[in-house]
């Protein structure tokens, strides 16, 4: 590494216009595929395919400059910065979604109830409706799947949270291995991590199927379902999204990359899984105990 | 029970936020990160045992439709 006030200066490059490319080709078809085109519809799975290319591509030319020691500690700089403004958009992701939770628990339903200031509207709307969480009795059930149960606590959903607690377990085995040059332990905590991730998604998937084949609980049933699916699937989301970084992290972890004093891919990822775990014991608290 | 859990939940984030912190101030050689990080971990699996704990102790409940 050269020192920091040096800047690394890459050649042009074709990537970013191949991604737009893609990505337009994506929505585009997606836009024209919900009007039932057949050209629409290949037109977006081409363009997924471009995007995957293309990350493909782009991040394998990044790997490969920071492997043959291009960057210097003003990239390595521009880096963790980029990382930080990726994580604060997860941070207001996530907070957004557990905001709505909480509005529409302990402020939206109440008042409809005819709690605070709105006994009025309480009177006036549904005199009948008693404020319940989780709200399963909608006061008008006319546009509304009515569940007739909700997930319990104590199956799926205490596995799940003690998978990923292994999870992170298993993550930070990696992580002190690497740091104590231990290639194999490197390997094989990551192994695991991944082995452990793909479980939870597998129990989620099923969790789902079990509320909506036998609790008739869906992404339509009222306030409930709609937060419920949302909070869960945009975590699911995540969890897959972080085991796909994983396995790329491991890739590479196999064909010798990460040094001792060098492994800020390695870093990032694994600090995108602990953020995930930890929402994810966030959920498991908030949706499925208080 | 709930403030208890509350707390457990502030030092997790604050574990979290830490290791963020070292990552974003220190060069790949520090183990303040993996540190914080561990530290992380075993406040989370405390506080999962502790849930189980305050379950079969009767002090919570799950979530239920009442």
């Amino acid at each position: 590494m050269q020192s920091r006030s040096d800047y690394f200066v890459p050649d042009g490059s074709y990537w970013p216009i191949l991604g737009s490319i893609g990505m337009a080709a994506l929505l585009g078809g997606f836009a024209a595929s919900l009007h039932d085109s057949l050209v629409g519809t290949i037109s977006m799975i081409l363009g997924f395919g471009i995007i995957i290319f293309m990350l493909f591509g782009w991040i394998g030319q990044v790997i490969n400059e920071s492997e043959t020691g291009t960057y210097n500690l003003q990239v390595d700089k521009s880096f963790r910065i980029g990382m930080g403004w990726f994580i604060f958009s997860e941070v207001m992701f996530f907070a957004a979604f557990f905001g709505a939770l909480f509005y529409a628990r302990q402020l939206s339903v109440p008042w409809l109830a005819g709690e605070g200031n709105n006994f009025w509207t309480g009177e006036n709307l549904w005199p009948e409706f008693k404020s319940v969480w989780p709200l399963i009795k909608m006061p008008d059930t006319t546009n509304f799947t009515v569940p007739k149960g909700i997930i319990e606590a104590w199956e799926i959903p205490a596995i799940n949270t003690l998978t990923l607690l292994t999870s992170g377990a298993t993550l930070t085995y990696a992580h002190w291995s690497l740091m104590d040059e231990n290639r194999s332990g490197l390997i094989g905590g990551l192994i695991a991590t991944i082995i452990l991730g793909v479980i939870f998604l597998g129990l989620q998937a099923f969790e789902y199927i079990e509320a909506y084949q036998h609790l008739d609980l869906k992404l339509t049933s009222g306030i409930y379902g709609s937060t419920f699916f949302m909070l869960t699937g945009f975590h699911g989301l995540h969890v897959t999204l972080g085991t796909i970084m994983l396995i790329v992290i491991l890739m590479r972890a196999i064909r010798g990359h990460f040094k001792k004093d060098r492994h800020f891919g390695f870093e990032a990822v694994a600090w995108y899984w602990h953020f995930v775990d930890v929402v994810w014991l966030g959920l498991f608290i908030v949706v499925y105990w208080l | 029970m709930n403030y208890i859990i509350l707390i457990f939940f502030i030092f997790i984030i604050y574990s979290l936020a830490s290791a963020l912190y070292y990552m974003m101030k220190d060069g790949g050689g520090s183990k303040r990160m993996v540190k914080a990080l561990t530290l992380r971990v075993g406040i989370s699996i405390l506080l999962f045992l502790f849930i189980l704990f305050s379950f079969w102790m009767g002090w919570i409940k799950p979530a239920g439709v009442a």
